[in-house]
């Protein structure tokens, strides 16, 4: 359970609060690349830690994402010409660059200087391995780019894609870090999704059905490990990192890509659930990326023209109850990814957690919230750059090991979970 | 018409779930396994739990005692091993890293016979050599169904405070 104070800090992202200071540390994934295309595109709305913002890609290719409303009457920019280096408010023509600064207010003298005492706010927008990121912080903070091995490898190792989830983030988030739902939520699709099956490693999770849980802190996080027994004295380890704020990995299966997430506050009560796949020594095959633009893996179908679920709350997530009942999906929901965005915006927009009764298996959620809520003290009392904002702290993996039964898994699998260009992921 | 889930999940509709107590109270059996973690029991007992014991390990069984009084409480009065472990929901173990655990294989077989789970708690791991870690951590890893391994011994209030201690 959390105090309701300490769920409030830790659910709350808006300006101003704790939890918002400590997002505003880091780059956060704020866009497909693939939703500003082209120069001159059409600019697209962004909500993200509660701020209501505009992205755009000017006649340069330069990226902005800035105050989504004019400073003159707030009209929407969203309904600006993207034209000659800028984007201009359609309904009295002025006109601001990518940084938010205004370079033309038509029914002021050109050189009476007004304009240049107009600037929206606005964020960097870099573009780094298919995902547009930014930095929401103060600037003299911004730390260098962000360092995870999704933004390394060449495109067509890597599929990238994002789905809108209706709920706080950190609901989102500890569904990431908790390992124990697996055996449970997604048992039926660890034999039979595209993406998971077929590999040595499920053997032993089918033949060890209680597996033991160790966490151990890491500079940037956390490792959640899962271990079961394996031959001659040895586990086969599952290995979870979590870097802050909100990064996970899954642990992979055999020679399949390795998947993972980003959960990045929209405002309190939706996030975005970023969903990644790459392959660290080669390219996707046509196979894998189309099962993933089929909904398979950790990825789900799309109702067009959005990046909302076809599967959502307002069609109960065409739960099947006689596929329920027959054990084809253990809660009655088709695919992985729904079958966790359907509990955890079942909690409701923020679950209240003082009602909640946790077990020893949740200690890695535990020990997630313990980092976080002493990072947030930390940066606010005293400026501490929190975890996970040092490169050094992304660049880490998730494994799947066979490790003597003697040793301590962060330590035997060091340069397993550390990232290592041209060499393949640790996997059974 | 809203489905049902939609209807659920609102905001307004959070405001009618029942405002009861949906469990009683855990009994938390807090055990340190050396002198290092002792000191950091003794801290954690001054402050006030709602169900929440905490004792030590004793390094070997009193003659004069009864069976199982392989613990004492903070008074330093020998306390039942299988009786602590009976009346336990929840054990957890202290350690600090670098020091020497292996009298948590008497807990942990306490834990069996009553059908307990423990959970094992390493202190003070940040900076501790890999050699200084192994003495803790491989005595305890047969014994725990959850081993956590913590930099500071501020962890153990977190964790007692989130399990309801």
């Amino acid at each position: 359970m959390l105090r309701k104070e300490q769920n409030d800090l830790l659910t709350q992202t808006g300006p101003g609060t704790s939890g918002g200071a400590f997002f505003r540390s880091y780059w956060l994934p704020a866009l497909l690349a693939e939703e500003l295309p082209t120069n001159d595109c059409p600019p697209v709305r962004v909500k993200l830690l509660s701020e209501r913002l505009l992205a755009w890609r000017d006649s340069e290719g330069r990226y902005g994402l800035m105050d989504e409303f004019c400073a003159h009457r707030g009209v929407s920019l969203w309904f600006g010409r993207n034209e000659e280096k800028g984007l201009r408010c359609p309904y009295h023509g002025w006109k601001y660059d990518v940084t938010g600064q205004c370079i033309d207010v038509p029914s002021e003298p050109a050189d009476s200087g007004y304009c240049q005492r107009i600037k929206l706010k606005s964020y960097p927008l870099v573009e780094r391995g298919g995902i547009l990121w930014t930095y929401m912080g103060p600037p003299d903070k911004q730390p260098p780019l962000p360092e995870y091995e999704i933004v390394n490898v060449r495109p067509q190792q890597r599929f990238v894609a994002k789905r809108l989830q209706e709920c706080n983030w950190l609901q989102a988030l500890e569904g990431g870090i908790d390992s124990s739902h697996v055996s449970w939520l997604h048992r039926g699709e660890l034999n039979t999704d595209p993406l998971f099956k077929g590999s040595r490693g499920n053997q032993y999770n089918l033949n060890d059905a209680r597996p033991v849980f160790e966490v151990v802190e890491n500079p940037g996080g956390l490792y959640i490990g899962v271990r079961r027994n394996a031959e001659n004295n040895s586990y086969y380890w599952r290995i979870t990192p979590w870097v802050m704020p909100s990064y996970t990995m899954i642990p992979p299966r055999g020679n399949h890509p390795v998947h993972g997430h980003f959960w990045v506050p929209i405002d309190d009560e939706n996030c975005w659930a970023w969903s990644f796949d790459y392959h660290s020594t080669r390219d996707l095959t046509e196979t894998e990326v189309q099962a993933m633009r089929d909904g398979k893996g950790i990825y789900v179908k799309f109702v067009p023209g959005s990046y909302r679920p076809l599967q959502n709350k307002d069609n109960d997530y065409l739960i099947d109850r006689e596929a329920q009942k027959a054990g084809r999906y253990y809660s009655g929901v088709e695919g992985i990814a729904m079958q966790d965005a359907s509990l955890q915006e079942s909690m409701g927009p923020v679950v209240d957690r003082t009602k909640e009764n946790l077990v020893s298996t949740d200690n890695g959620i535990i020990m997630a919230r313990h980092r976080m809520l002493k990072a947030m003290k930390a940066l606010v009392d005293k400026g501490t750059v929190p975890p996970g904002v040092d490169p050094a702290h992304q660049r880490v993996r998730s494994a799947a090991v066979i490790l003597p039964a003697d040793q301590p898994f962060n330590e035997a699998a060091r340069e397993a979970l550390t990232v290592r260009d041209g060499v393949a992921h640790a996997s059974v | 018409m809203l489905s049902e889930s939609a209807r659920a999940t609102t905001r307004e509709e959070a405001r009618f779930r029942i405002d009861a107590p949906n469990s009683r109270s855990r009994a938390i059996k807090v055990i340190a396994l050396d002198r290092a973690s002792e000191t950091v029991l003794r801290r954690l007992a001054q402050q006030p739990w709602r169900n929440a014991a905490f004792m030590t390990v004793l390094n070997k069984q009193p003659a004069a005692q009864p069976v199982g009084g392989w613990l004492a409480d903070l008074a330093g009065d020998t306390m039942s091993l299988i009786e602590e472990i009976r009346s336990a929901d929840v054990v957890v173990t202290l350690s600090n890293a670098g020091e020497n655990s292996e009298m948590a294989g008497v807990v942990a077989e306490a834990c069996r016979a009553q059908g307990k789970q423990m959970t094992a708690l390493i202190l003070d791991a940040a900076g501790a050599p890999e050699a200084s870690l192994l003495k803790t951590l491989v005595p305890l890893r047969p014994c725990a169904s959850m081993l956590v391994v913590a930099n500071g011994e501020e962890y153990v209030e977190a964790m007692l405070t989130a399990l309801r201690a």
